[in-house]
């Protein structure tokens, strides 16, 4: 396996959640694009590092872990205001949330 | 040649979940398809070696971020999705195009000019490397995402109660 491999294998991935992200109307299902794309990311991050010159610095994993925790506080917040959204509008739909839009 | 086969597997495992989590209409069969592409991924991190991120990638993802986004879809929508609504967004078909095209015009060929490197050397990282470099060059860092934490969870408690309005005759005249 070469690091093209893993490195195209990102790329469609992340183009998977970047089109769930666009083409879904439901506020869950674009939260969870947002991880697909987060994930092709890491995955990027311990390919690079696996075939990197030194890779006893660690700095692909180091950075995979810090990424793992910013996105759960990401998907922890996300969620919370998905909820309170949800409570004002009495619905997830991003289409119906148009209060600002001028009629 | 078995390391070949392995990435094949668990590539279309991957892809084949990240796509059924997008397009499936059913929210729960979605959280269940992501739990799957979660699943591959922590295999292609096995894959690579980094034995401590994909053990971390079942715990975090497939464990509590599994777990919350079933209880958030609990909470708000009606689970299996409302069949006479539309399920795309006005314009999705503008959004697939973009999605391609950065896939073909920017991602494709910036990978396909990148040189590809041998594996450097056989590394397997322990747990115990990676917790002193937790500790000696990352202290800070991980100072500052412990901050990040506690501030999210407070802000996820604050945003998911809600704000009470004041009532009328609270109000100061």
């Amino acid at each position: 396996m070469t690091l093209h491999h893993y490195l195209i294998l990102a790329a469609v991935l992340f183009c998977v959640g970047l089109m769930g992200a666009f083409t879904r109307r439901n506020a869950i299902v674009v939260l969870f694009s947002v991880e697909i794309m987060l994930n092709a990311a890491n995955l990027n991050f311990i390919a690079f590092w696996r075939y990197s010159e030194n890779p006893e610095l660690l700095h692909g994993p180091m950075f995979t872990l810090f990424a793992i925790a910013v996105a759960a506080a990401e998907v922890a917040v996300g969620l919370a205001l998905v909820i309170a959204v949800y409570r004002h509008f009495k619905t997830v739909d991003l289409e119906s949330m148009n209060t600002l839009r001028e009629e | 040649m078995n390391g070949e086969i392995a990435f094949w597997i668990l590539s279309a495992i991957a892809v084949l979940g990240a796509l059924v989590a997008v397009r499936k209409r059913n929210l729960i069969h979605g959280v269940f398809a992501l739990l799957v592409f979660f699943a591959g991924l922590s295999g292609l991190f096995l894959l690579l070696l980094a034995e401590f991120i994909a053990a971390v990638q079942v715990l975090v993802y497939i464990g509590a971020v599994g777990v919350l986004l079933l209880f958030a879809i609990m909470l708000t929508e009606r689970v299996a999705g409302d069949d006479g609504r539309r399920m795309t967004s006005r314009g999705w078909s503008w959004g697939l195009v973009v999605a391609v095209a950065v896939f073909v015009v920017l991602l494709l060929p910036a990978i396909l000019q990148l040189p590809s490197p041998e594996v450097a050397q056989e590394i397997n990282p322990s747990v115990e490397e990676l917790g002193k470099k937790l500790m000696n060059p990352y202290v800070v860092t991980l100072e500052v995402l412990a901050l990040l934490l506690t501030a999210a969870l407070i802000g996820a408690v604050t945003a998911a109660q809600g704000v009470r309005m004041p009532k009328e005759e609270d109000l100061p005249e």
